[in-house]
């Protein structure tokens, strides 16, 4: 073997190692959880209510909660992040203002979320009156979440070329029917992948719902969307830090860890599959 | 009949003057093409005649350029209405990721035709116009990116010729195709111009030869020369002309 | 059909009207010499014009056709062959102004029955005339075939040429007063055979032009 084809073989392997431990991790993690909290985990802990000081029972009330936050943060973030991505990319001149609105949309993703959740506190809570609800909730995650979708709606639709706009300007068509009906349905796999990445984001945090819906516990189904409602995140720590006997949660704990990144992983899985589904329709 | 007419007409992308003073009348069912060297203008001035430059920003005409008598750049035009009369195809073939059929009826669905037989008959005759329906009659339901760039592009023609345009202008629509396919695409415009007006835009001057009945030369934004295409390839009447068309330029 | 295949067959139609022009020249002009009528000669004189005029007709469209399809192959052959042809049969055309001028200048009576006989001035020009209706049959059915039996028929011109001399000396030698009209005569009869060589280089024009389609022909074996 010459010199030059050692290199090759070394930063190659090298390279093949870094792979491997991305995937090392994520099996650690998700095994290390497995391990510890698949004894918990059966038909009752998906289907029972916390009990016993939340030593016992199962989790139904946090994982509702927690779906009802993403879907509510999903019917505010997407109408709005496509709205402004379209209006950014197609519509607005590329002048100073619009350049202004883009760097202040990527400082948005920036912020830390503990920021969202008292900015939601305030402004939902307390100024606009609604409490603490699903609805205050479901807005500050939506806050949360705009930026990723109007990027990805931004890059989605910049990645389509001027020909097909072109194209149908050219047969009469006017912008809006041109977005409508040539661009939008060339760009909703990556649009969708990215909300459906945003959701995955979202359903995670603890931060945004922690001063705006998450109750400490609270054993019932919401009636409203002005009511409390426990989330997976934040009962997750709550029984880690918090609980009225930590040591009698610490299974539950592993438990709840378990299903909510299973939840996680099914979001993108799905947003992966979604992708493939589309991108083999349009072909 | 001339069809279009264009007066001293004078085109600014910024400050950069891509049209200088460019005077030209085209008649009615002829091919007409322009060539010149790449940044001559042509394909600019092609695309004032169905407004597609409005689409960039700071653009600025001078001039009059007339559609059938009717000055296009006067105030309350409808340019729609105005990109649905005079046609056009693209460099490269640009169907939309929907099915072959769908592509053609686009034009239609878009302007409000709902009665399916029209759109149903539009379609076939259009496909047929475009020497396309043998090739494609059995697969109208299948994606249009299934089908071969040639056949796109002729796919692209035939969209073009379903919303009933009196003028159809080209940009380079053979420059991205085998030889074969651009052999189709030339008996094809040259059978359209029964019913149509062509502008054509090509870099392959025997194209421009075979295809057209007159030709216009650019040079850095004007009209050098237009005229019969058979005189131009013969005896051309400036010294830039004879100089672009045997090659031997600069 | 192909829209280079519409136009070769419009320079075809064309040149065949040229072949129409230049044939009836060489009848009327047979005729002239044959009948002593002065008449037609003339018309033969003032129709040499059109023969001059179509051939620059043909030319032109032929120049457009390079200058615009830029023909190779088959094409090509076909229109270099196509030029050719035309500026022979151009020449063609001259011979027959030529006798119709030898007619009304120089001829006082019809050509003595048994000189022209001697001579063979008949099976001649009958000779000539079915060359080039032969050639123009090989042109428009593209068959080398013809072609041959053309070059083949030039053959019996140079014979009749070769003879010329010897009768006429005998005749000279008999009428010395005749030794003018006779010179005239062998002139004349050059001129008949200059036509056969005419005929014959457009024979091989159309070999060179058809040779490319058999080529095609093979191609499909």
């Amino acid at each position: 073997m010459t010199r030059k084809q050692k290199t090759e073989v070394a930063v190659f392997w090298s390279f093949r190692l870094m792979a491997a431990a991305v995937v090392g991790i994520l099996a650690w993690i998700l095994g290390f959880l497995i391990i510890k909290g698949a004894g918990v985990v059966s038909w009752e802990f998906f289907t029972e209510m916390p009990s016993d000081g939340m030593t016992s029972g199962g989790i139904l009330s946090a994982i509702v909660g927690t779906l009802c936050l993403t879907v509510g943060s999903i019917i505010f973030a997407f109408p709005i992040g496509v709205m402004s991505g379209i209006y950014t990319t197609e519509y607005a001149p590329n002048n100073f203002v619009v350049k202004f609105i883009r760097v202040m949309t990527n400082n948005l993703s920036g912020i830390p979320s503990i920021i969202f959740g008292l900015f939601g506190m305030t402004l939902f809570v307390n100024t606009l009156g609604f409490g603490d609800s699903i609805l205050a909730g479901s807005l500050t995650l939506g806050l949360l979440a705009l930026p990723i979708v109007i990027r990805t709606t931004e890059e989605a639709l910049k990645a389509i070329p001027d020909m097909y706009r072109n194209g149908s300007r050219a047969l009469g068509a006017t912008k809006l029917q041109t977005i409508r009906k040539v661009i939008l349905p060339m760009a909703m796999p990556n649009i969708v992948t990215g909300l459906i990445l945003a959701v995955g984001r979202v359903s995670g945090e603890t931060a945004p719902i922690l001063f705006t819906v998450a109750a400490y516990f609270l054993p019932s189904l919401p009636t409203s969307i002005f009511d409390q409602v426990m989330a997976l995140p934040y009962h997750l720590y709550v029984l880690a830090t918090s609980g009225t006997d930590l040591e009698a949660s610490r299974p539950m704990a592993y438990g709840t860890a378990l299903v909510l990144i299973i939840i996680v992983l099914i979001i993108n899985i799905s947003a992966t599959l979604l992708r493939g589904y589309f991108g083999k329709k349009l072909k | 009949m001339n069809i279009i007419t264009a007066k001293d007409v004078n085109f600014y992308y910024g400050d950069f003057h891509a049209i200088k003073g460019v005077s030209i009348e085209i008649e009615k069912n002829t091919v007409t093409a322009f060539i010149g060297p790449s940044g001559c203008g042509k394909s600019t001035f092609l695309r004032l005649i169905n407004r597609m430059n409005d689409l960039i920003d700071g653009s600025r005409l001078t001039g009059e350029i007339t559609v059938e008598g009717e000055n296009i750049y006067r105030k309350g035009i409808n340019v729609d209405m105005l990109r649905a009369k005079v046609g056009m195809v693209f460099q490269k073939p640009n169907p939309f990721p929907k099915s072959i059929f769908e592509n053609v009826a686009y034009g239609l669905r878009i302007a409000g035709v709902r009665d399916r037989v029209y759109i149903e008959e539009t379609v076939e005759n259009s496909l047929r116009g475009a020497a396309l329906w043998d090739e494609v009659k059995d697969k109208l339901k299948k994606s249009a990116f299934e089908l071969s760039g040639g056949q796109q592009q002729r796919l692209c023609i035939a969209r073009a010729l379903a919303v009933k345009p009196r003028i159809i202008l080209m940009d380079e629509p053979a420059s991205a195709l085998d030889p074969l396919s651009t052999s189709k695409i030339e008996d094809l415009i040259y059978s359209l111009k029964n019913d149509y007006t062509i502008v054509i835009v090509t870099h392959n001057m025997q194209q421009a030869a075979r295809v057209s009945d007159k030709t216009a030369f650019f040079y850095l934004g004007e009209l050098i020369e237009y005229d019969d295409t058979r005189k131009m390839f013969t005896k051309p009447q400036k010294e830039a002309t004879q100089n672009y068309i045997t090659g031997r330029f600069g | 059909m192909k829209h280079t295949d519409s136009e070769v067959k419009k320079l075809k139609n064309y040149h065949i009207e040229m072949w129409n022009l230049v044939q009836e020249q060489i009848d009327k002009s047979f005729a002239a010499l044959k009948n002593n009528d002065k008449e037609a000669a003339r018309e033969v004189i003032s129709r040499e014009r059109m023969v001059n005029a179509q051939e620059l007709v043909v030319d032109h469209h032929c120049e457009d056709f390079i200058a615009m399809f830029s023909p190779v192959a088959i094409d090509l052959r076909f229109v270099i062959s196509l030029i050719k042809i035309t500026n022979n049969l151009e020449r063609i055309g001259d011979f027959a102004k030529g006798i119709a001028t030898f007619v009304i200048e120089q001829q006082s009576k019809a050509i003595d029955a048994k000189l022209s006989e001697e001579l063979s001035l008949d099976k001649m020009m009958e000779n000539a005339r079915d060359m080039l209706t032969l050639a123009r049959e090989a042109l428009i059915e593209e068959d080398t075939a013809l072609c041959r039996r053309v070059l083949m028929m030039d053959d019996l011109m140079d014979d009749i040429n070769r003879n010329a001399p010897q009768v006429l000396g005998r005749h000279i030698q008999a009428h010395p007063e005749t030794a003018e009209e006779m010179i005239r005569l062998y002139s004349l009869i050059r001129r008949i055979e200059r036509i056969g060589d005419r005929t014959s280089n457009i024979a091989e024009e159309i070999v060179f032009y058809v040779d490319a389609k058999e080529l095609r022909h093979q191609k499909k074996l």
